[in-house]
């Protein structure tokens, strides 16, 4: 009974002496970063740590790594600590952080929390630092205000993207079809999806509800939001029932999948488009890359739907950095934000991998290097620039939950439980029932 | 006798079988870790990979952006070890007391420790990272290692409930004998559940080895992330993904945890019953 | 004498209990309550709270369908597969607790399953299980049963939970397996059922020595159960989906909390979830009198 106890805390030993192991190459990889931070001999400028976190790939974080570093070699002072993570965690670990005051100096942030942030005071104001610290002088006017919430630009947009219909022309012309005509309207693409039905070929993955119900008020004029954001900016459910009327008899009539279908998908590489049983993605430009790889065949981007595309595409921020309110280094987080957008070392290994450079200089610098896919989803968003309206205000808060209703009330509509008309109306009460605390 | 011997293969076939079910899954994320990326979807429902390729391995040992995974596993084992040896004997200690020692309040804040059971995690997150902030814990391993010092509910019930199998005539002898609770815990109660305490380690090593929320909120430096953060490295919602490489150190990140169930489940194993207990 | 003899008493009780008292005082008791007083507020993470009095509590089961659909879901889930899991898992255990050399190779690959938990790759790989063209709808196609749709039927979808929370049956497994070999041998031969066959065995020795370790599993897998929240979260991409039919508590929870920033909602959800978990786990422990057997309080 003894001998077994002993064996127990022997094993218990032999793990803690593994670790002790384990710790100490730790400690001399840490030892290790600590001295390169000691050894900025700079220009006498007083050291300064900033801490900076955004989600991504392991290529946006690598590339992002080496900006970071060759901004050192620059900025000898400033040492940038880095946090990073995939998307969804990247929400979960900045929240706690928001609610602790512990935010990083730099910060990514997406257009959809982005209100929630800036609205609730969590960020800083950059409109001091433009013409100081950052460079806006190739950067359009349009552009910069897509970070505009109130009086203030709480967030540096990063690139710009466009929406459109991503497609496999070998695919489409499986389903029968020869080509996309120019301008195509609704009308257009309803006989195309039923045309590819018959050929058993599905027509996209559906149209995301928010993004695309918010095109196709722009398109008749109206928005989803009112201006100030407390309700809806549209008062006829017709519209709704038109819009989202038209695409559950698309699945319906089974010309395109059925939710169930496309809750088995587990990523880019599993979409149907890749395996050639759907023609195409309506989605931004700045997804049209990893699409291409996966699908490894030659794709296009067609514009979007008619009547009123041009009243209804807009270019909207892929994404911001912005800058915490309780930031002790505002001015340099700014610095650090001029030489992401402006420096074209930089962006030469950037590549545009967060979207369409806003600046023009950069733009026309990056265009040689670009692959033949960057240069089309570059084309394109420049194409989108002369063919689009200003876009809406940023979605104001609450904007999740409110999507939230509208995906679960689309599924519902998809898998026929509810009308169309029902469908409208409880979209309306809820929406407003969140969109009313933003007084 | 002859009933005996027709038992055998039935029973042998019938759990080789039902194991087969249990671990078709596991094969199956095995081979897929064979498989090429863009395959692994595409060729889902075939077993064998064709081509078989051992590179998913190789990319994903290299690791995820300047980690190599041996970073992340080292990382992980840091925590889990030290959390492990904190949880099961702490546990240990207090199920002692509340088993077998009698003093007023025992069944109330048995019943407290029952209840902090039962308030989802997500609630509590956000306070207690603020205090482990204004501590000055944050982006050391302090906030998820600290915490198993002082108990876990679940491994405290867990030996309460073996402590209170074990007949009373064993203390009683021992204190006859001038033991004192001290000497009685050490020497009579804690040989005795070694299979909870094997059982109390193997959990704790697992429930830290796969802890996510714990490492995501806590570290910062991605030099100090562990396997959880990074398998889902590997993983990008908004580009492509490598998910061969997530396969593949999927499996890695198992052997570990196997190797610590080997370990210790022979204690459950062996158990006490063939130590001769009086 | 009796008094210094309680004092010593309490003394030496507190001290073995102290690190779980300390540990409670200063990492949960101040967060929680944090908590409770969020649950009557809007706090939102991002700014300051509010105080809203009761409005929280008074919602969530007037005007949230949603909050209600998740009580459902989460009952069946609990009570369709905490017993199926805790059935299971004896059933293995005692097919397990055998002296056969191939029992180590057995017993590993039964755990084998519970120890790849929650990772991304168990969610890829069961809902490719599941999928269209999965092995379960094959092996329904060829005796002659239709495809099911897992993914777009909300009952089935929970069902595919269940199953998978059975599949991962090795924790509770361990414990009854562990407990059965605590058992002490001499208590077979003492109460002279040592010749006896297995069911007389099974039924007046193993069963009511397992009771504390049932007890326990019974206890633990409930609130377990109902704190469910990876597998449900995983294998609908976070929303709770088809219709629904997969949102549990602890993932509608954490939606209000960190997706839609109202954390005075889901505090409020959550000591509304720690009342029902209490209520019920209080009630188990009431009847425990009536059927586990406790080696220390001499019954035999």
């Amino acid at each position: 009974m003894k001998k077994q106890a002993k064996k127990v805390v022997l094993a218990l030993m032999a793990s803690a002496l593994m670790l002790a192991t384990a710790c100490g190459s730790n400690a001399g990889t840490n030892s290790e970063t600590g001295t390169n931070a000691g050894t900025n001999s700079g220009g006498g400028d007083k050291p300064i740590t900033l801490r900076m976190a955004w989600w991504g790939s392991e290529a946006r974080h690598e590339y992002t790594k080496k900006v970071i570093d060759l901004y050192k070699t620059k900025n000898p002072n400033v040492t940038i600590e880095v946090e990073y993570a995939n998307y969804d965690d990247y929400w979960k670990k900045i929240a706690p952080q928001a609610a602790a005051n512990e935010l990083p100096d730099i910060m990514q942030i997406d257009t959809g929390y982005y209100a929630q942030y800036a609205g609730k005071g969590q960020l800083a104001d950059l409109t001091p630092y433009f013409g100081k610290e950052i460079d806006v002088t190739n950067i359009s006017e349009n552009a910069l205000n897509g970070g505009k919430l109130g009086d203030g630009v709480f967030g540096m947009n990063l690139g710009v993207n466009s929406l459109g219909f991503q497609y496999d022309p070998a695919t489409l012309a499986k389903a029968g079809i020869d080509s996309i005509p120019e301008n195509w309207s609704w009308d257009d693409y309803l006989s195309i999806a039923a045309k590819a039905k018959e050929n058993g070929i599905y027509i996209d993955g559906g149209m995301r509800a928010e993004v695309f119900f918010g095109y196709y008020l722009r398109t008749v004029g109206k928005k989803l939001y009112n201006d100030a954001g407390n309700g809806l900016g549209y008062e006829d459910d017709q519209l709704f029932v038109d819009f989202f009327g038209k695409l559950a008899d698309l699945v319906k009539s089974g010309a395109a999948p059925t939710p169930d279908t496309l809750a088995q998908i587990k990523g880019v590489e599993d979409d149907m488009t890749v395996k050639g049983t759907q023609v195409g993605v309506w989605q931004w430009s700045n997804q049209f890359v990893a699409l291409q790889q996966a699908v490894n065949r030659p794709m296009e981007i067609a514009p979007m739907l008619n009547p009123g595309a041009k009243e209804g595409l807009y270019l909207k921020p892929s994404m911001f950095f912005s800058i915490s309110k309780n930031s002790k280094a505002k001015e340099e987080a700014a610095k650090f934000i001029n030489f992401f957008v402006n420096d074209a070392e930089a962006n030469k290994l950037i590549l545009g991998e967060r979207g369409v450079p806003v600046s023009s200089v950069i733009k026309e610098e990056l265009k040689p290097l670009l692959s033949p896919e960057q240069v089309q989803v570059f084309d394109y968003v420049a194409w989108s620039e002369a063919n689009s309206s200003p876009m809406d205000p940023v979605d104001p808060i609450g904007a999740i939950e409110v999507f939230a209703s509208l995906k679960s009330l689309t599924e519902q509509l998809n898998y026929g439980q509810i009308s169309a008309e029902d469908a409208a109306k409880k979209f309306r009460s809820e929406a407003e029932n969140v969109l009313k605390k933003n007084k | 006798m002859i009933l005996k011997k027709f038992k055998w293969p039935i029973y042998h076939i019938f759990v080789g079988l039902l194991a087969i079910v249990m671990v078709y899954p596991v094969i199956w994320l095995l081979m897929s870790s064979f498989k090429p990326s863009n395959l692994i979807f595409t060729t889902s429902s075939s077993l064998i990979p064709d081509p078989w390729i051992w590179s998913n391995y190789v990319t994903g040992w290299i690791g995820s952006s300047g980690q190599s995974f041996m970073s992340f596993i080292t990382n992980s084992l840091k925590i889990v070890i030290f959390s492990t040896i904190g949880a099961v004997l702490s546990s240990a200690f207090i199920a002692f007391g509340f088993a077998r020692l009698q003093f007023k309040g025992r069944a109330i804040w048995f019943a407290v420790m029952m209840v902090t059971l039962m308030l989802p995690h997500d609630v509590v997150l956000v306070p207690q990272y603020i205090m482990f902030s204004k501590l000055g814990w944050i982006g050391t391993i302090s906030p998820i290692v600290v915490p198993q010092y002082f108990g876990v509910p679940f491994f405290i019930f867990l030996m309460v409930q073996f402590i209170r199998t074990i007949p009373r005539e064993m203390d009683e002898a021992a204190t006859i004998d001038g033991v004192g609770k001290f000497g009685l815990f050490l020497r009579i109660i804690l040989p005795l559940i070694i299979p909870a305490l094997a059982t109390a380690s193997i959990f704790s090593f697992y429930w830290r080895w796969e802890d996510l929320m714990g490492p995501l909120l806590y570290l910062n430096k991605p030099s100090s992330y562990t396997v959880s953060l990074g398998l889902k490295m590997f993983l990008d919602s908004e580009s492509v993904s490598n998910w061969g490489a997530m396969f593949a150190m999927s499996i890695v990140s198992l052997i570990p945890v196997l190797g610590v169930f080997f370990l210790f489940q022979r204690y459950i194993v062996e158990g006490i019953s063939t130590s001769g207990l009086k | 004498m009796m008094k210094s003899l309680s004092l010593r008493n309490n003394l030496v009780g507190y001290t073995f209990i102290s690190p779980f008292v300390i540990g409670f005082l200063i990492f949960t008791l101040i967060p929680a309550a944090a908590s409770l007083y969020f649950s009557f507020t809007d706090y939102d993470l991002l700014s300051a709270p509010n105080w809203i009095g009761l409005e929280n509590y008074t919602s969530m089961f007037t005007s949230d369908d949603r909050y209600m659909q998740s009580l459902k879901v989460t009952m069946l889930y609990v009570f369709l597969g905490v017993p199926l899991r805790l059935i299971f898992a004896l059933f293995v255990a005692m097919i397990l607790n055998t002296t056969s050399k191939a029992v180590g190779l057995y017993r590993t690959v039964y755990y084998l399953p519970s120890i790849i938990g929650g990772s991304v790759a168990v969610s890829i790989m069961w809902r490719n299980l599941f999928g269209d063209q999965g092995v379960i709808n094959v092996m329904l196609n060829s005796i002659g049963i239709d495809s099911v749709r897992w993914f777009g039927d909300p009952n089935a979808a929970l069902f595919m939970l269940v199953t998978l929370s059975v599949w991962q049956f090795g924790s509770s497994m361990l414990i009854f397996l562990a407990g059965l070999k605590n058992i002490p041998t001499e208590l077979y031969e003492a109460s002279g059922v040592d010749g006896a066959g297995f069911f007389t065995k099974f039924f007046r020795i193993t069963l009511p020595m397992l009771t504390p370790i049932i007890l326990f599993n019974l206890i633990m897998q409930l609130i377990s159960a109902f704190m469910t929240f990876v597998p449900a979260y995983i294998i609908s991409k976070g929303e709770g989906g088809p219709l629904d039919g997969t949102l549990l508590y602890s993932l509608y929870l954490f939606r209000q909390a960190f997706v839609f920033f109202d954390m005075g909602y889901a505090s409020a959800m959550a000591w509304v979830m720690l009342i029902i978990v209490g209520v019920l786990t209080a009630a188990v422990f009431a009847t425990s009198k009536l059927w586990v057997h406790y080696e220390t309080e001499g019954g035999r």
